[in-house]
């Protein structure tokens, strides 16, 4: 799984789960598209889907300073690493 | 301090109209929004009752993904009668958002469509990952004030919330308390109300008590039918209903236009069953109603009686109006036309008294045909009066013994 992958799939929770589109990489969310805490944790769901694993309650917890769609693919990359797995794309 | 308390707003989405121009033409035409209910897939097949007070137009939403994504049906309706009242009262935001504005505002249970839907994953629920079924929002979209915080955020109102869920008085209080914050200065104005959306549970939970209509199934609009012969039980409806109080001389001094003024409200408890109709504890309320808007009981020209339609509750309610006011003002049971629509009964009877009062005329209880000789103490409306209401009242009453009355008269 390459990052543009990982974009793209970001990109597309985004427009499906959120209903933002082609959000600028490092947009701050909270300020650009009134992402809040509530949107974070659908988005945690998403990203548990996309992954096809869970991601811990610590692991959740690390996400809470996240602001733009660069640290969210940072993010990801960094549990898929931490399980040395690829992320499933269903 | 006492101060008075004037309506500046008001809108309903009802089982016979969204808005006054639909809801009057619908009184005046007699249309029925009683309807055959829809089959669901969980145990409404098994319901005895076949008919609900149905909402079966569209209703045109706006709100933005921020607000939607926090809102069950029930917050739909309530945010869309709540959008209405406000661009009707011209409240500029630095008011609606100044702490002096509050919101009361409720529903019964929250969404039900919701919790089915959180109970259906529970209960299904083989792996871990249906954990996952359960959103983040699910709880804000179901829980009992949701409809109250989702206006509350949706305007950025910082006022007082007040949320009652007491069944069929919930919006009743809703404007009984709100009028009551205002009254007394703890705020300057309050958006009040109720929703209720679709919903067998109710049905089933009535049905299993015996007080649902079912021999009108093949003919749903002729049934509920208050102080007749023939009524058999309540009919279950969906509707939202709201209204703006305001403190008159703020309304005055800003140029709001004036609808009506609130003038009593009354609530008590029957202290004791929580299901039957109680003589006692209604006719007190009723009472106290009178007291508290410091009128006669003879100056009541009309009554917006509770009138579900139960064998009992109309027997009791018509003995408790006879008591008190005499048979001097016109009775009119409206959810003949309606439905019983719960959480939001309250306030789409307030409003609809309001309608009549403001075009001088009264509608019948509709099904009316043959009055029970148990009922014929007060004065049924069969047919449409043209005829001048001052002032008008508004009964309701729960399951768990909550009587209201509310009071409003015509501003001049």
């Amino acid at each position: 799984m390459t990052r543009q992958e990982i974009e793209r799939e970001v990109k597309t929770i985004f427009q499906r789960e959120f209903e933002i589109e082609n959000p600028g990489m490092d947009d701050d969310l909270r300020e650009t598209y009134e992402f809040d805490s509530i949107d974070a944790i659908e988005l945690l769901l998403a990203i548990e889907v996309f992954l096809g694993y869970e991601i811990t309650q610590e692991e959740k917890k690390q996400a809470i300073n996240i602001r733009t769609i660069n640290q969210i693919c940072d993010y990801i990359e960094k549990i898929a690493q931490t399980r040395k797995l690829s992320p499933v794309v269903k | 301090m006492e101060r008075r308390v004037v309506i500046t707003g008001s809108s309903a989405i009802t089982p016979i109209g969204h808005g006054k121009d639909q809801i009057v033409e619908s009184l005046l035409k007699g249309t029925s929004g009683v309807k055959p209910l829809r089959e669901d897939e969980f145990l409404g097949r098994y319901i005895h009752s076949r008919v609900y007070g149905t909402v079966d137009y569209p209703v045109d939403y706006d709100f933005k993904r921020n607000h939607r994504k926090t809102m069950g049906p029930v917050a739909y309706y309530a945010c869309q009668v709540a959008k209405e009242v406000l661009e009707q009262t011209g409240l500029t935001d630095d008011f609606i958002t100044s702490g002096r504005l509050g919101v009361a505002f409720g529903s019964i249970h929250g969404s039900p469509t919701v919790q089915r839907n959180i109970y259906r994953t529970f209960f299904e629920a083989k792996e871990k990952s249906a954990y996952q079924g359960i959103g983040a929002v699910d709880y804000l979209k179901s829980m009992v004030h949701t409809t109250a915080v989702n206006i509350t955020k949706m305007f950025g109102i910082t006022g007082r919330v007040i949320s009652s869920g007491t069944a069929c008085t919930t919006s009743s209080q809703s404007i009984g308390y709100g009028y009551e914050s205002v009254k007394f200065g703890m705020q300057d104005a309050m958006l009040c109300g109720g929703a209720d959306e679709y919903d067998t549970i109710t049905v089933a939970v009535f049905d299993n008590l015996l007080a649902c209509s079912t021999a009108f199934n093949s003919e749903p609009h002729r049934t509920p039918r208050p102080f007749d012969k023939l009524r058999d039980g309540l009919v279950v409806g969906e509707g939202a209903g709201a209204v703006m109080l305001e403190e008159y001389e703020f309304a005055k001094k800003r140029g709001a236009k004036i609808l009506g003024e609130v003038i009593g409200f009354a609530c008590n408890n029957n202290g004791g069953d929580l299901i039957l109709p109680n003589l006692k504890g209604i006719t007190n309320t009723l009472k106290l109603g009178v007291e508290n808007a410091k009128i006669n009981a003879q100056d009541v020209d009309l009554i917006s009686a509770h009138a579900t339609a139960t064998k009992m509750g109309d027997i009791i309610e018509t003995q408790a109006i006879s008591d008190v006011f005499g048979d001097s003002p016109y009775v009119v049971g409206l959810k003949s036309y309606t439905g019983h629509t719960m959480a939001a009964c309250g306030a789409i009877e307030t409003i609809i008294s309001l309608y009549m009062m403001q075009d001088g005329f009264i509608a019948p209880t509709l099904n009316l045909e043959e009055v029970d000789e148990r009922c014929t103490m007060i004065k049924h409306v069969q047919k449409i009066l043209q005829q001048p209401v001052n002032i008008a009242a508004i009964q309701n009453f729960a399951f768990g013994g909550v009587n209201t009355i509310l009071l409003i008269r015509k501003f001049s």
